[in-house]
């Protein structure tokens, strides 16, 4: 059985305590009232059918007495059933004909003894009180039944009654305990709610503060804890930043410096001459590293999105690159999308140096822009992104097998991660799929409005 | 030979710079403060001028508005600091090209050549006399009046109006302004343009803030509205 969370445990045990409880309670008042009840009956009837017996008795003294109007003349109102015993014969008024069934033998046993005794039967599915008194021991007994029937209706009304407040009690307790317990929790629901938020990208979400001291503790830690690592996050990230800025002066020098060199490089024996160019290649591929890391260090800021014809900037940058004109594959509604230019001039920039790279060179510039997307697609004809590598691929550094494989290694390694990045920030989605008919297929999907 | 004043206070950076941009043709003067270099270009004026930012003493913005003042030599700054504030701080005290340390030299020469042909007279096909408003535009005497009080333009600004009045009327994508006037493939820097087209406004609108030639064209570009 799955394991209940902690308020629907604490939510039970109220509503169980509360159930027990008031069950007992109930459970006790009922008993009391009834024995008090029937106690008290018992009493009255006993001090009548004495009362009774007296003029029974006093009946009886006289010469040839008519039983039936003895009995008839008592005054015992509806409920009480005058009864007598004389010499091993019943009689009774006429109208309580059969009564003397009820009449248990233990008691008509006592009375022939010369004791008085009451006892409680069952007539006719009711309850009765049977009250027996002696007269001449064992030649006359009286007795009085009497039906309780009124005093088991009242007993069922308060079993109602206590039955009902029970139940109130019950659903009391348990709102009593859902309520404590979300109060109680209450905080917890927030700080998790929170750290959902702060996970999904809100870093600047927060706990509220609470008035109740022991659940501020609570609030108060989680918020400190998320400022430290935010802080230390940031601090992180203008160490990286700082570290590429410091590198600029340098490789200014260097780039300069080695431009020299290779301008003269046929004054330059053959072997030195070599080391020029490896100098040459790696200073531009440093550059280039410190450029992308200074610009994946600043591109979890907001895309600055404006109305941009991103069909004109796609056509520029494929025209600039030598490349024909054709690759662009326009289709959809329009041109214009609101992005940040320069970004998105990098990731299409990125995507075509990833081609070339890696794919030998793009085939095709999908394009398609209307009222809610912008997408685009870069295809080429290599040998594609095995399905394990397509997130792998938009890691920071992430070298594919098949680039491994070559030591081709002319990129920086971010060219792909700061294209995430970069959409991240229009926050839209980037993927790498199978191209229909051999290759790869980078998709890029934005929104095409800021709002 | 053009003259090229080089303003660089790292030693290393300012001494390869000046080998590598001699070796593009150019003769080279380099100094290590501003102080230095609006003396020495006070004296033997320079054809172009490169401009560190971060210089001991008097820095390189009020170098460069200093250097304004003298004349409308082109000015590109060679900076380490890439932040939007500090570019168009720097293109709106005057200077013509903002270009990020490490810079390529092919790519550093590039834009000096393209500087350097913007000089005045150089669009064939421009009209020989425009007037707009108040404003009369001659492209070939490199003269711009507003009203009868002439206008100061540098020679980027200048470049920029001409080739707005050469497609006057029709709008130009800050790309197309970027390749026409500065001359080579700098994406998406729309910073260059807009900071001129500004400078522009401020120089020939009678109320900048709303212009009634130079106009903005959301999402397109810029268009020139005779």
């Amino acid at each position: 059985m799955r394991r209940l969370g902690l308020r629907a445990r604490v939510t039970a045990v109220f509503t169980l305590g509360a159930f027990g409880l008031s069950l007992a309670l109930s459970g006790v008042a009922y008993q009391l009232t009834r024995q008090n009840l029937l106690a008290e009956r018992e009493r009255n009837l006993v001090r009548s059918a004495y009362f009774d017996a007296v003029l029974v008795r006093d009946g009886l003294r006289t010469d040839n007495p008519v039983i039936a109007d003895v009995l008839r003349n008592l005054d015992t109102g509806e409920t009480r059933r005058p009864v007598l015993r004389r010499d091993g014969q019943w009689f009774s008024r006429t109208a309580d004909v059969g009564i003397t069934d009820a009449i248990p033998t233990g008691l008509q046993q006592l009375v022939s003894e010369g004791t008085p005794g009451v006892q409680l039967v069952s007539l006719r599915g009711e309850p009765a009180f049977v009250v027996g008194v002696p007269l001449d021991e064992e030649r006359t007994g009286y007795y009085e039944v009497t039906e309780l029937a009124e005093l088991r209706r009242t007993l069922n009304v308060l079993a109602t009654v206590l039955g009902v407040a029970a139940l109130g009690t019950t659903l009391a307790g348990a709102a009593l305990g859902s309520y404590a317990s979300r109060r109680a929790l209450g905080p917890l629901a927030s700080v998790a709610g929170a750290a959902d938020e702060i996970a999904s990208g809100d870093i600047g979400a927060r706990v509220t503060r609470d008035t109740d001291p022991d659940l501020d503790r609570l609030a108060v830690a989680f918020n400190h804890m998320v400022d430290e690592v935010q802080a230390r996050s940031e601090a992180d990230r203008r160490f990286a930043a700082d570290v590429s800025h410091e590198l600029r002066s340098p490789l200014q020098t260097l780039s300069a410096a080695t431009s020299v060199l290779v301008r003269r490089k046929d004054e330059l024996s053959g072997r030195t001459s070599a080391a020029v160019d490896l100098l040459a290649e790696e200073v531009t591929r440093f550059e280039q590293l410190v450029a992308d890391l200074l610009e994946l260090a600043r591109s979890d800021r907001p895309a600055d999105r404006r109305p941009t014809d991103v069909v004109d900037l796609a056509r520029s940058v494929v025209v600039h690159r030598g490349m024909d004109d054709a690759v662009v594959d326009v289709t959809g509604t329009g041109d214009t999308a609101d992005v940040d230019p320069r970004r998105f001039e990098q990731v299409l920039t990125n995507l075509l140096d990833n081609a070339d790279r890696h794919g030998g060179g793009a085939v095709r510039v999908g394009l398609c822009v209307d009222e809610a997307t912008v997408r685009l697609e870069v295809d080429d004809e290599g040998p594609g992104v095995p399905p394990d590598e397509r997130e792998l691929v938009f890691d920071r550094f992430a070298r594919g097998r098949a680039a491994s494989a070559r030591g081709g290694t002319d990129g920086t390694g971010l060219g792909l991660a700061l294209v995430s990045q970069h959409v991240a920030a229009h926050r839209g989605r980037v993927q790498v799929a199978d191209r229909p008919g051999g290759g790869a297929r980078f998709v890029v999907e934005l929104p095409a409005r800021s709002s | 030979m053009p003259r090229l004043l080089v303003v660089e206070d790292d030693d290393r950076i300012r001494l390869s710079l000046r080998m590598a941009l001699e070796d593009e043709g150019y003769t080279v003067r380099d100094v290590s403060t501003a102080e230095e270099g609006l003396a020495e270009h006070a004296a033997t004026p320079a054809d172009l001028v490169l401009v560190d930012l971060m210089l001991p003493g008097m820095d390189g913005f009020d170098c460069i508005r200093s250097l304004r003042k003298l004349g409308d030599v082109p000015i590109v700054v060679v900076s380490a600091r890439d932040d939007t504030h500090d570019v168009v701080a720097a293109l709106e005290a005057g200077a013509d090209d903002y270009v990020v340390k490490p810079v390529a030299v092919k790519e550093l020469s590039a834009r000096l050549r393209a500087l350097r042909r913007r000089a005045r007279g150089d669009s064939a096909d421009a009209p020989k006399t425009l007037r707009f408003g108040e404003i009369e535009l001659r492209p070939e005497a490199g003269e711009v009046a507003l009203g009868d009080d002439p206008v100061h333009l540098t020679r980027t600004e200048f470049r920029l109006l001409c080739e707005l009045a050469d497609q006057q009327g029709r709008v130009l994508s800050r790309q197309q302004l970027l390749d026409r006037v500065w001359g080579y493939e700098v994406f998406g820097d729309d910073r260059l343009v807009d900071v001129h087209v500004g400078r522009l406004r401020r120089k020939i609108e009678r109320d900048p803030a709303n212009p009634k030639h130079l106009l903005t064209v959301r999402g397109l570009g810029y268009k020139l509205q005779v």
